[in-house]
């Protein structure tokens, strides 16, 4: 579904990664993971195609990113992200019905029936369904959080990034979330997910691919990326893992080290 | 679905809104310095050729300004709708991108060059398409328009203009050459007709077009830039659409008018109240609303204090202030 080869990006004139080679398959959730300014974001961007890439290929299902038009593009990956203006004036149904913008022409200013269905599926997926009517700026983070995943859900593309998607989230919302993920990712969609807390990536994720020191360190099955030696040299601070005997990895901070 | 019971109460307001403007708009023809009643006018409009004292007076003079009005208030309202949505800024209008001060700049040059005046529309509007064009060229960074550096840009090139204005106005050689250049700063609609409405219309009808087939796309731009383009929206060509539409539309509503301020920045507070934000109904209120503003304005500004007419900017800028302050600062029941 995405092949990036020998891929290298800048942010602000200054690279940020390079010699990144990554694919992810149809109905795989990937989990980017990594310190703060190690590019996640950015790689995400990269891909739904609102940063340019500064070396290397992607190819997004089998077509290579630079050839396929904004709508094209808008069809098949849908990107997710916490960061940015809350929209004035817009209710929650406006907000996720925009997720069909791709899929109309430019002449066409109402929405049909197959765009109206899309958008009921998705705020009934989300269990948002009561709260169409509410405006966006009223709701907190988190149902913020859950409308933009509602958006993503309504654009249907086959690939989605999330950024960050459980962060202002409970441990509770995270865990539905990351769920609804993963069944999106069951019906045939592939999922990048940028997340921090390493045992969420590790419960969800089919594989982690870990960012640091400008490229990308490791990336496979939790079980092999998330080793204590390359996390403690990734994040600079002593992390233990420990490995249960049914394949779980759990991660914490390794407070006896610290004293 | 509450979607859909939204869109028709905008689609209701919208139709009142237009059935208000062209009241506005009967009124504004049948109110001057010789009053008509209203069946006379609708007799004169609906019979153009018969020739009557009303179908000569309305045909010959008051037709052709109230549309004129009506072009410059709707022209001024959608640009203004489009920039504050690209921009997502209240606070901005059309002169932004430094159409009224290069326009400005143009006419005062040629008033204290002794330029014939039916040249002097062509000299704003040429110069105030090449202003913002220079504004926009500025702000240009890769493929799209930096929108801090828009306005900084348009910002800079207006003061730039307006202190070549002011120099002009003090070095003009004859004290009517001041008079004639204030009297354009002042905003007026005093002498237009027929053939400057012929082709201020081309170029606002084109504007206009534009704008309203961004609509759907302005919509997504309201999430932000970098969401829209996750949507499948060409920002950056969107942006340049943006500019030149809504500069396009100013050039034309400056070159017939002279400066109209704040119909521009208010008229979309108020779009905004009337029927929301979405710019599928947002850019036709626009210019309804606009036009009524400015059709409403001008009667006033030649029928107040007869035969001399009174400039129809500050009219503007003394009514609409305070009524911007009452909507915008009244308190809302809680």
């Amino acid at each position: 579904m995405i092949a990036m080869r020998d891929v290298a990006l800048a942010y602000g004139g200054c690279r940020v990664l390079e010699h990144v080679d990554l694919e992810v398959r149809a109905g795989e959730l990937l989990a980017l993971v990594g310190p703060n300014g190690a590019g996640k974001s950015t790689l995400l961007r990269s891909i739904a195609g609102t940063m340019p890439l500064d070396g290397g290929s992607l190819i997004v299902a089998e077509r290579a990113l630079a050839t396929l038009s904004a709508r094209e593009r808008g069809r098949l990956v849908s990107l997710v992200e916490a960061e940015g203006p809350v929209p004035e004036g817009m209710t929650v149904g406006d907000v996720v019905a925009m997720g069909r913008l791709p899929f109309r022409a430019w002449w066409q200013w109402s929405s049909h029936d197959a765009d109206r269905a899309a958008v009921d599926a998705a705020l009934e997926r989300l269990g948002l369904t009561a709260m169409r009517a509410r405006l966006f700026g009223e709701l907190s983070s988190g149902e913020r959080q859950r409308v933009w995943i509602a958006l993503a859900v309504a654009q249907d593309a086959r690939l989605l990034l999330l950024d960050e998607p459980t962060s202002h989230l409970d441990l509770r919302h995270a865990y539905d979330a990351l769920t609804l993920v993963r069944s999106l990712v069951a019906d045939g969609h592939g999922a990048v997910v940028v997340l921090h807390d390493l045992n969420l990536a590790a419960a969800f994720a089919d594989r982690i691919a870990l960012l640091g020191a400008r490229t990308l360190l490791a990336c496979g099955p939790p079980s092999t990326v998330l080793e204590e030696a390359r996390l403690r040299s990734a994040y600079g601070i002593p992390i233990a893992v420990r490995h249960e005997p049914d394949g779980r990895v759990v991660t914490f901070v390794d407070r006896a080290v610290l004293r | 679905m509450l979607g859909l019971e939204r869109h028709r109460a905008a689609l209701t307001v919208l139709a009142a809104t237009g059935v208000a403007c062209l009241a506005v708009m009967l009124a504004g023809a049948a109110i001057g310095s010789v009053a008509f009643p209203f069946p006379a006018i609708v007799d004169a409009i609906v019979h153009p050729t018969a020739s009557t004292e009303v179908g000569r007076i309305l045909w010959d003079l008051r037709l052709a300004r109230v549309l004129l009005a009506a072009l410059v208030g709707g022209a001024l309202g959608i640009s203004g709708m489009l920039l504050q949505t690209m921009l997502r800024n209240p606070l901005v209008d059309p002169y932004l991108t430094g159409t009224s001060a290069g326009a400005a700049c143009a006419v005062a040059i040629g008033i204290a060059a002794g330029v014939a005046s039916p040249a002097l529309p062509l000299m704003a509007f040429l110069a105030a398409l090449g202003t913002a064009a220079i504004v926009a060229a500025l702000a240009r960074t890769g493929a799209g328009i930096s929108t801090e550096r828009l306005i900084l840009a348009g910002v800079s090139l207006s003061a730039l203009f307006g202190g070549v204005v002011t120099l002009v106005i003090l070095l003009a050689p004859a004290q009517s050459m001041t008079l004639s250049i204030l009297g354009w700063l002042g905003g007026s609609l005093a002498g237009r007709g027929w053939g400057d409405l012929r082709i201020a219309s081309l170029y606002a009808l084109v504007g206009t077009i534009v704008a309203f087939a961004l609509a759907p796309a302005l919509n997504a731009l309201r999430l932000g830039e970098r969401r829209a383009r996750a949507l499948g929206v060409d920002v950056d060509r969107m942006q340049w659409a943006i500019v030149g539409s809504s500069a396009l539309l100013t050039a034309a509503a400056v070159s017939v008018s002279g400066l109209v301020g704040f119909v521009g920045l208010i008229v979309p507070h108020v779009v905004r109240r009337l029927v929301g934000s979405d710019a599928r109904f947002a850019l036709p209120a626009s210019a309804l609303v606009g036009a009524m503003f400015v059709v409403g304005a001008d009667t006033l500004a030649r029928s107040i204090v007869p035969p001399v007419e009174l400039p129809l900017g500050v009219l503007l800028s003394m009514i609409g202030v305070p009524a911007f302050i009452y909507l915008a600062f009244r308190r809302r029941p809680a």
